[in-house]
């Protein structure tokens, strides 16, 4: 936590925030919705999102999801970034809509950048790397169940 | 986000005032006021985040500037673009709260909960309030714990594996996510506490199986 050096008022609070704003949004969130919008153009340019979508679809559907949802779970797992970037352009192509948008978010996180976290989390606090494997599984669970309290939280509300 | 080892300190008073920017962030990422048409509507982040100016097309429907119909790395550009308010916005928010303190105030509140909660000491908090804004900071301090002796294998492991899932919770969620808040059809709040709440339950199975663990390799020893 960044120690409190001279007391700063709420304006310059506020400004440096809108600075560190502008620097995660165009230096993280725009590469990776970049990236995850021109996959899903090849993915679509060569049919590959249908077929992954028809394959996927009995497992998504588990979630009341369409089978397309899967290409923002396994971005998710590489980056957050990547999820929510992949959820946006498959909204934009909407083949996902907003409920299905609410289902995935606790899912993007809770499974998110697991691949990048492997080292940046477990490698730095050294946590013994034979439950690396369980751990990673935890996660997943983690996001799977949460998906599903997020479904019924979308039908309740 | 460079990766600082801070030592857990005493804990510093917590002024009221934290108290209060903590209960505001609640609110005002909440969603609750987003419907309201009173004046305190203003408390709401949805709100004061307003929308862009609409752009009439030949068709006579109204479009945003990403207009409608693109695609590639194009409509990604623009699609990036129209999120950038939401997320400078978000953490400046969040910035402010940070800076009166709010999270001292969470530290503060959530400390006697961790022994319960998770099985680990209340010292865990300050740590734990780290990785809600940087991964590198939470796992940081796990291991400077780990190596001071506040914290055993067991307990780092566990604490670890409430990192883990969903890690640097607040700086990814109002960063990356406030892209899709307009999108969302619940209150804000829903799927964070859903987040905030499924790293307990992960880290609890981690807790298990570690229990597990132990009365396996006992009964391994006995035998």
């Amino acid at each position: 936590m960044a120690e409190q050096e001279k007391k700063k008022n709420i304006i310059d609070l506020f400004i440096e925030g809108c600075r560190k704003g502008w620097d995660t949004g165009i230096r993280n969130m725009m590469p990776n919705v970049i990236m995850a919008f021109v996959i899903i153009k090849a993915l679509n340019v060569t049919g590959l999102l249908k077929i992954l979508g028809s394959v996927f679809a009995p497992i998504m559907a588990l979630w009341g999801l369409p089978g397309e949802a899967i290409t923002v779970l396994v971005s998710s797992f590489m980056s957050m970034g990547g999820g929510i970037g992949a959820a946006a352009g498959l909204l934009g192509s909407n083949v996902l809509s907003p409920k299905d948008i609410t289902v995935l978010m606790p899912a993007i996180y809770l499974m998110g950048s697991l691949i990048q976290y492997l080292g940046r989390c477990l490698g730095t606090a050294e946590v013994n790397s034979k439950y690396y494997g369980i751990m990673v599984g935890i996660a997943v669970l983690n996001a799977l169940l949460a998906m599903w309290v997020m479904k019924l939280l979308v039908v309740m509300y | 986000m460079d990766e600082k080892k801070p030592v857990p300190k005493q804990e510093e008073e917590v002024k009221w005032y934290s108290y209060v920017a903590l209960l505001f962030a609640i609110i005002f990422f909440s969603g609750i006021l987003a419907t309201s048409k009173e004046w305190y509507s203003v408390c709401d982040f949805t709100v004061l985040n307003g929308t862009f100016g609409k752009i009439a097309a030949a068709n006579g429907k109204m479009l945003t500037f990403r207009g409608a119909g693109g695609n590639g790395a194009q409509d990604g550009f623009a699609f990036a673009l129209s999120l950038l308010p939401a997320v400078i916005f978000a953490l400046a928010v969040v910035n402010v709260v940070e800076g009166l303190g709010g999270l001292k105030a969470a530290q503060k509140l959530l400390s006697p909960l961790l022994r319960p909660l998770l099985g680990i000491p209340g010292a865990c908090g300050l740590g734990m309030i780290a990785s809600y804004q940087s991964t590198d900071a939470g796992a940081g301090m796990i291991k400077a714990m780990y190596n001071e002796g506040i914290i055993n294998e067991d307990e780092k492991t566990i604490f670890a594996m409430y990192q883990f899932s969903g890690d640097g919770t607040i700086t990814n969620f109002f960063s990356s996510g406030a892209a899709l808040f307009s999108v969302l059809v619940t209150p804000i709040i829903l799927p964070f506490g859903l987040i905030m709440i499924f790293k307990f339950f992960g880290a609890n199975l981690m807790r298990m199986y570690i229990k597990y663990e132990h009365k396996k390799n006992g009964a391994k020893e006995a035998a």
